[in-house]
């Protein structure tokens, strides 16, 4: 099974994880993308549940990656088994955050991610960089684990 | 496919169907069995139960459409047409590109409910996606 190990600077990442934490909780009892109105009545009850479920155990997935064992190594691990989940939690909150936190920041601005965190205001700088740092984890999963996901 | 004109009715709810005289043009889709133009003359002189109603808005042929989001990479949403479609490389780009450029891609045509299943599965990956009916068809 391949496994990737990526050791993260803890005064960096720890200060983060209050603030991903946070927004998990604030995601817990909706959908990073609420249903449209194009969805069958009778369906909308039990994909809303289904969803959630699905979104939810993401999250806590992602969540657990940051115990006891990373407080003291600073490393965090994924492979086939936990890739898809950590992939789809970090998509869910990295759409939370910027609909919560950094609405005011314009699509190309967030897209590009040239921003300076220092240059950005206190109450937006820990969002920002948290939204930075979950597109990250995306992208080394997708880098290193696209063939185990999909399967091939 | 439904062009003979005809109706789709819940079979449970059908009275018609337990008839003798009824013939299905044996069209299913899923629970629904489509009667044909001849049946619905039938129908039309036989004073239907009030409660056998048409669903037309279940026939016919559905898009699953993905919309932009300012949020999730290009190289998720490459991942994802892969791994929800089966797309190859080029074609996963091509429909991404589309999505960032024209703000949507149509990624998938067919039958309601199986278009339904892959809006539902795309939701699962967070991607904003709604199911609408095919106008071409």
């Amino acid at each position: 099974m391949k496994r990737i190990e990526v050791k993260l600077s803890l005064p960096v990442v720890a200060p983060l994880l209050d603030v991903i934490k946070k927004a998990a909780d604030e995601l817990q009892g909706g959908l990073a993308v609420p249903l449209g109105t194009d969805v069958d009545h009778d369906l909308v009850e039990v994909w809303n549940a289904e969803l959630l479920a699905m979104q939810n155990d993401g999250v806590a997935q992602l969540l657990a990656m940051f115990d006891s064992e990373f407080f003291e190594t600073g490393m965090i691990a994924f492979d086939e088994e936990n890739a898809e989940s950590i992939l789809r939690a970090c998509a869910a909150l990295r759409l939370h955050l910027r609909a919560r936190y950094l609405q005011t920041f314009d699509d190309e601005s967030l897209e590009i991610g040239d921003m300076d965190p220092d240059e950005l205001p206190e109450a937006l700088r820990m969002p920002f960089m948290c939204y930075v740092f979950l597109a990250t984890i995306q992208e080394l999963i997708i880098q290193n684990l696209d063939s185990e996901i999909l399967g091939e | 496919m439904f062009s003979c004109g005809g109706q789709i009715v819940d079979r449970a709810d059908c009275a018609a169907d337990r008839s003798q005289d009824r013939m299905p043009c044996e069209l299913r889709d899923a629970e629904r069995v489509v009667y044909c133009a001849i049946v619905t003359t039938t129908l039309s002189t036989t004073q239907p139960q009030h409660d056998v109603h048409t669903e037309l808005a279940h026939a016919g042929v559905y898009r699953v459409v993905v919309l932009n989001d300012p949020v999730n990479l290009m190289s998720y949403v490459v991942l994802v047409f892969k791994k929800v479609f089966g797309f190859d490389e080029q074609t996963a780009r091509k429909h991404m590109l589309e999505v960032h450029e024209q703000g949507r891609s149509v990624v998938w045509v067919g039958l309601r409910e199986k278009a339904e299943a892959y809006a539902f599965t795309l939701h699962g990956w967070h991607l904003t996606a709604i199911v609408e009916p095919d106008e071409k068809n």
